[in-house]
């Protein structure tokens, strides 16, 4: 269980940060929920004149005035109330909006590691679902308990105005219950935080395999799959129950405290009766402020247990925000304008703990000049792509884009200059146009229907029922993995960057779309510096230079006609080899 | 499902924990509070005749103390409530997962998996909920009636003039409660888009990093978010409406005995004692009275919950949602079914015609589909993107659900055929296959117990066994989400292994080429070769495996538009020409170009 220590300040910075833009607002709220707070404060004092008066005789008008006037306030308290809710509501949701933007924000800016250890599922708990609870905390936590502990304290100071013992009595059960809830809180707190986590784990265990269904079934694997499910569904089931009982219990005590206080204030008014210091109708209002005040401790209470909730949220928020990316943002040299040059300098890189998946891997493309590189599959090729994009740092050596080291470089001008286009494409549950642009508004729709014009895309294009505007289905519904990639490819075309890397990019396609796809890819090329991993001749074939791969080093590199015309090379074995199709590194009988 | 079949249905699954929940909930809600309303009015009316001597009061004090201690007691037991409904919110998730685990696997949920998970969270949640709060009526009714009685007794008249006008409020305000089921339902869906978002985006986070389009990917996020705000705010705003008015009628109410009870009060025929009675009941009825509206409106919108629910476990009978079954909170999981072989119904024939598949929507599809595999031989399909290989594929072993045709397995016709094309029969390797968050052993096995399966074999057959080596971990390699710490070719051949691991007397295989050199790809089918008796139907554009097939399938748009041998098909397909010369006749155009 992870043990992030939640501070004060920690509750004071969320709140500053989140409440601040809407203080006018936040003040509105503030100065509704003292008005109803003084009104309830002033309802039981008009009782007692009632009581009082109707006892001595007063004259029936008085009292149906005194009767309305409380019915007033009655009608009063529920239209603040409403109005008190509506902004309570708006500033909560406008603040954990913020934060959910912020924290999706910042955990797309986390390193690829770490989403390799996180399942979306489980981040859609801790981005949605952390917040979700924290919605409370920020809309009406510190108002409510603010709210509620001004009314306590207006109870007490008006019932030590009619006698000391009484507000004394009063105010030590109070006390002593909300302390005694605070002590409860502690110890539920840990429990909901870790119930939280495992409805986390299952939920993200959940989304995976309800994404790998097609896997499960024809593998025969249902049974299975459902077992690991009762695994993780009993692990959630323990720990809630566990937190659950623990909040009853804290409960159970305030319920019983807040009646012995209400016992002992009300046992001492009847002896102040008997004695003739007070009047009936003070009795009464005396059981009305303690009447009055269980709402607001309870109240208190059952905030505490949103609070214990929302502090369980906030450790994970918390622990979320001090992930930091292991690869900071360059300062921001400037790289050099037009097509860059792409440098490999001694490179070796492990993914964590692995053995180094690239050893001392060095070469170096000019810019406007394409690289094949070929090689077995886990040879290293896609890691090259990733290095490049700085994904991750090499451990050793360096990656230079037009001479400059990748580190000194900030990442968003390596995201303009650097296009790829990789075999995965993930779609997302947008519109087209949407999908193409990743939301950039600014790309003109010409544009777009140029570059699917181009991709050969413009038939698959006409049975859009809503042009760009439709909606694809999540998970690319109604697009083969085909359409897919020349989806991806549209995706680059739209960009203007100036070194284009193709990961596998055709793999999927058949002969007979690739070739359409040919003369898109001269154009993307033109003036470019590309780096192209490809399994087909006809790819490679564009590549000035040729890289070979194998086990993490750099094999063979050299100009590619050169290399195809010397025999005792091993591109030309792999020729040979392949007959027409390009890339084993090793010879084999 | 209405939703007393939702309580009758559910609430039976454990009935002594469903009972305990009636029973905390009805007296430390409902029956205890109305207890101490009595004794005050004792205690006021004891302390205004000062008839009794002051020891009596305290009497009273006692018994309320005591009252407390017993609806603290309840209190305690009313954890049963949050319990109970975890378990029934693990039963209906375990009902609905494996109800899409036993869906035709490549169209399993109609929603993305993102939006599916908030479904399984919030909206098994709220059935729970819902059930949990069960009693709450019967509690009320229960109030209502005896403190009615009590009340009457004391002043029949002031009783109706304060109660009617207060109920016939409560009920204009439940009906108002039809219009919650419309924000609520606009709510959920806008939640469901919000976390839908966050899944392909935390699903898709290499591709936006590569795209630096993190901040805009945010904005769109804060688009969906603030549609989000304002369903909720519709939403919430009118339950707290709804809510908060019942609650302030006590009040009013207060307000009204007041006005109704001026006259006798002044005369003493209504003493401070039952005032404080008619008040204290006040209070808590008008809580109760609010609970009814709450609870009308769980009520009408549970039926969402419940169709969204039911729409993930798609066409069929709702009663499937609540259909009782273990849960396996406590003592032993179940045991998984052995390892079994195929018998006598090994393959000779199968047999395919007529099948169809139309993809709603689109109409795309592939029609009326014919081809014979006999035994020991290998099928090629093959044909260009979008030309329906992979739903030919895919309706054949009932991951999708074929529209019409016929499949028979020597000779049988086959009804069912995604529950028969699995493993001893048949096993399967995606085009894109999907690993999960565990080892690789456990992604290859799933389940399979590994001393009754050849799993170095396996390995082996799927040129896996290098990989093993270079791994952290070998085998116990925690391959992370979606198996990223693997590389596409490893994820390609893991799966390959997972279905080698399988005895089948079918392989079906779904273009393998994309993720492996060619190197690779000719040793695998030398390895598949090796084993005898091996049928194999495989989706390609590779030579290797065109040059290997004993019959090719050509697809275009959607049909089988040739079918042979490669020789005959060069010869006589015009589409298979194309396929196989199609990257020739483009090098030339390339270097014509260059």
């Amino acid at each position: 269980m992870p043990t992030v220590r939640i501070s004060p300040r920690d509750y004071w910075r969320l709140l500053a940060v989140y409440l601040k833009p809407q203080w006018k607002l936040v003040g509105l709220l503030t100065l509704l929920l003292l008005s109803t707070t003084g009104l309830q404060l002033v309802s039981p004092l008009i009782l007692r004149q009632f009581i009082d008066r109707a006892l001595d005789g007063t004259a029936l008008n008085t009292l149906f005035f005194i009767a309305s006037l409380y019915i007033g306030f009655a009608i009063l308290i529920q239209v603040i109330k409403l109005f008190e809710t509506w902004s309570a509501e708006y500033v909560g949701w406008t603040a954990t909006n913020n934060l959910r933007a912020d924290l999706a924000l910042h955990v797309l800016g986390l390193d690829m590691s770490f989403h390799n250890a996180h399942t979306p599922g489980n981040l859609i708990e801790r981005v949605d679902g952390d917040v979700f609870t924290l919605g409370n905390f920020f809309s009406r936590f510190i108002i409510n308990v603010l709210g509620n502990l001004l009314l306590t304290i207006g109870v007490i100071v008006l019932l030590t105005r009619i006698d000391w013992r009484i507000g004394l009595t009063v105010g030590l059960f109070a006390a002593i219950t909300i302390t005694a809830l605070m002590i409860f809180g502690r110890f539920t707190s840990r429990r909901f935080m870790a119930a939280r986590e495992a409805s986390a784990e299952l939920m993200g265990f959940l989304e995976e395999r309800i994404g790998g269904t097609e896997d499960i079934r024809s593998a025969g694997a249902t049974a299975y799959v459902i077992r690991r499910n009762h695994e993780f569904a009993r692990e959630y089931y323990r720990r809630h129950k566990s937190a659950m009982i623990l909040g009853s219990a804290s409960f159970s005590t305030s319920n019983l405290l807040t009646v012995i206080g209400m016992v002992v204030s009300l046992g001492v008014a009847a002896t102040l009766y008997r004695d003739g210091a007070i009047t009936i109708g003070t009795v009464f209002v005396v059981f009305q402020f303690t009447q009055l005040l269980i709402q607001p401790v309870e109240e208190i209470s059952r905030q505490l247990r949103d609070f214990q909730q929302a502090t369980a949220s906030i450790g994970r928020i918390r622990e979320l925000q001090a992930i930091q990316p292991t690869l900071a943002d360059g300062p921001g040299a400037a790289l050099p304008t037009g097509p860059l040059a792409v440098e490999f300098d001694n490179v070796t890189f492990s993914y964590g703990l692995d053995q180094p998946i690239l050893r001392d891997v060095s070469f170096r493309i000019e810019s406007r000049q394409v690289l094949g590189i070929v090689g077995r599959t886990g040879s290293g090729k896609s890691t090259i792509t990733r290095l490049l994009f700085r994904l991750y740092d090499p451990d050793e050596g360096a990656v230079r884009l037009g001479d400059v080291d990748l580190r000194e470089v900030k990442l968003a001008d390596i995201q303009t200059r650097v296009a790829l286009v990789t075999q995965e494409i993930q779609l997302f549950h947008a519109t087209v146009r949407d999908n193409l642009t990743l939301f950039d508004r600014s790309i003109p729709d010409t544009r777009i229907e140029e570059a699917l014009e181009r991709l050969g895309l413009h038939e698959w294009r006409a049975t859009l029922e809503d042009g760009l505007v439709t909606m694809l289905a999540s998970g690319g519904g109604g697009v083969s993995a085909g359409e897919a990639q020349l989806l991806a490819f549209a995706r680059v075309f739209l960009r203007d960057p100036d070194v284009v890397i193709l990961d596998e990019a055709s793999s999927r396609l058949d002969p007979s779309t690739e070739a359409r796809l040919e003369r898109a890819i001269d154009t993307l090329f033109a003036g470019r510096t590309a780096i192209v991993i490809a399994h087909r001749l006809a790819t490679i074939e564009r590549a000035h230079e040729v890289l070979v791969m194998a086990d993490g080093q750099v094999v063979e590199h050299g100009d590619r006609e050169t290399l195809a015309a010397d025999p005792t090379s091993r591109f030309a074995e792999m020729l040979r080899a392949g007959h027409d199709l390009v890339t084993s590194t090793e010879a084999r009988p | 499902m209405s939703p007393w079949k939702l309580i009758t249905s559910l609430g039976t699954f454990h009935k002594w924990l469903f009972f305990l929940t009636g029973f905390s909930v009805m007296m430390s809600a409902y029956i205890l509070p109305l207890v101490p309303g009595l004794i005050i009015q004792r205690f006021f009316n004891d302390l205004s005749d000062n008839t009794s001597a002051g020891a009596n009061s305290w009497t009273f004090l006692g018994l309320i103390v005591a009252v407390g201690v017993a609806r603290s007691i309840t209190m305690v037991l009313g954890a049963s409530e949050p319990i109970f409904h975890a378990v029934v919110g693990a039963l209906l998730r375990k009902n609905i997962f494996e109800r899409i685990l036993t869906h035709p696997g490549a169209r399993s949920v109609p929603v993305s998996s993102g939006e599916a998970v908030s479904r399984f969270r919030d909206d098994a949640n709220a059935i729970g909920m819902f059930l949990s709060w069960t009693f709450d009526p019967i509690g009320q009714a229960l109030m209502l009636v005896l403190s009615l009685v009590v009340l009457i007794s004391i002043d029949p008249l002031l009783t109706i003039g304060v109660f009617l006008p207060l109920l016939a409020i409560v009920a204009l305000v439940s009906q108002m409660g039809k219009r919650i089921e419309r924000f609520r339902k606009a709510n959920q869906e806008a939640i469901g888009n919000v976390t839908g978002l966050l899944g392909e985006m935390f699903g898709a986070v290499q591709a936006v990093k590569a795209a630096g389009a993190e901040g805009r990917v945010v904005g769109h996020f804060r688009t969906i978010n603030d549609a989000r705000r304002r369903a909720t705010l519709n939403d919430k705003v009118f339950n707290e409406f709804l809510e908060s008015v019942s609650t302030n009628l006590a009040n009013i109410g207060t307000g009204l005995i007041l006005l109704m009870a001026a006259g006798q009060i002044r005369e003493g025929a209504f003493r401070v004692g039952d005032f404080a009675l008619f008040v204290s009941y006040l209070g808590g009825l008008s809580v109760a009275a609010g609970f009814v509206g709450q609870y009308l409106t769980q009520w009408r919108q549970i039926g969402v919950s419940v169709n969204r629910l039911t729409a993930l476990m798609q066409d069929v009978p709702v009663t499937d949602l609540t259909r009782h079954g273990p849960v396996y909170l406590h003592g032993p999981y179940p045991d998984l079914p052995p390892v079994t072989s195929i018998g006598v119904d090994a393959l000779e024939l199968l047999e395919v015609r007529g099948l169809t598949y139309r993809y709603p929507g689109t109409g795309r599809g592939i029609e009326d589909i014919a081809f014979t595999l006999p035994r020991g031989t290998m099928t090629v399909v093959t044909g260009r993107i979008g030309s329906g290989k992979t739903t030919l594929v895919r309706t054949l072993q009932g991951l999708l659900l074929s529209d019409s045709g016929e499949i028979s397995w020597n000779g049988r016709t086959i009804d069912a055929p995604d529950t028969f094309f699995v493993p001893p029969r048949s096993a399967y390797t995606p085009q894109s296959p999907r690993l999960f968050s565990e080892s690789l052993r456990d992604n290859i096995l799933l389940g399979l117990p590994e001393d009754q399966v050849d799993l170095p074999g396996a390995l082996h057959a799927a040129v896996m066994e290098r990989d093993i080596d270079t791994l952290e971990d070998g085998l116990e390699t925690m391959i992370g989400v979606r198996g990223v710490k693997l590389s596409g070719g490893q994820v390609q051949r893991s799966a390959t292994a997972r279905m080698f691991v399988r005895p089948a007397e079918l392989y079906i295989v779904d273009d393998l080429s994309s993720a492996l050199d060619v190197d690779t790809e000719r040793i695998l089918w030398d390895r598949l070769f090796a084993r005898s008796g091996i049928t194999s139907l495989v989706v390609s554009h590779r030579r290797p495996a065109l040059q290997r097939a004993d019959r090719i399938i050509v697809m275009d748009g959607g049909r089988v538009v040739g079918q042979g041998t490669l020789t005959d098909l060069l010869r006589i397909s015009p589409e298979m020409q194309r396929l196989w010369h199609g990257h020739y006749d483009d090098d030339e155009e390339g270097d014509d170009d260059a």
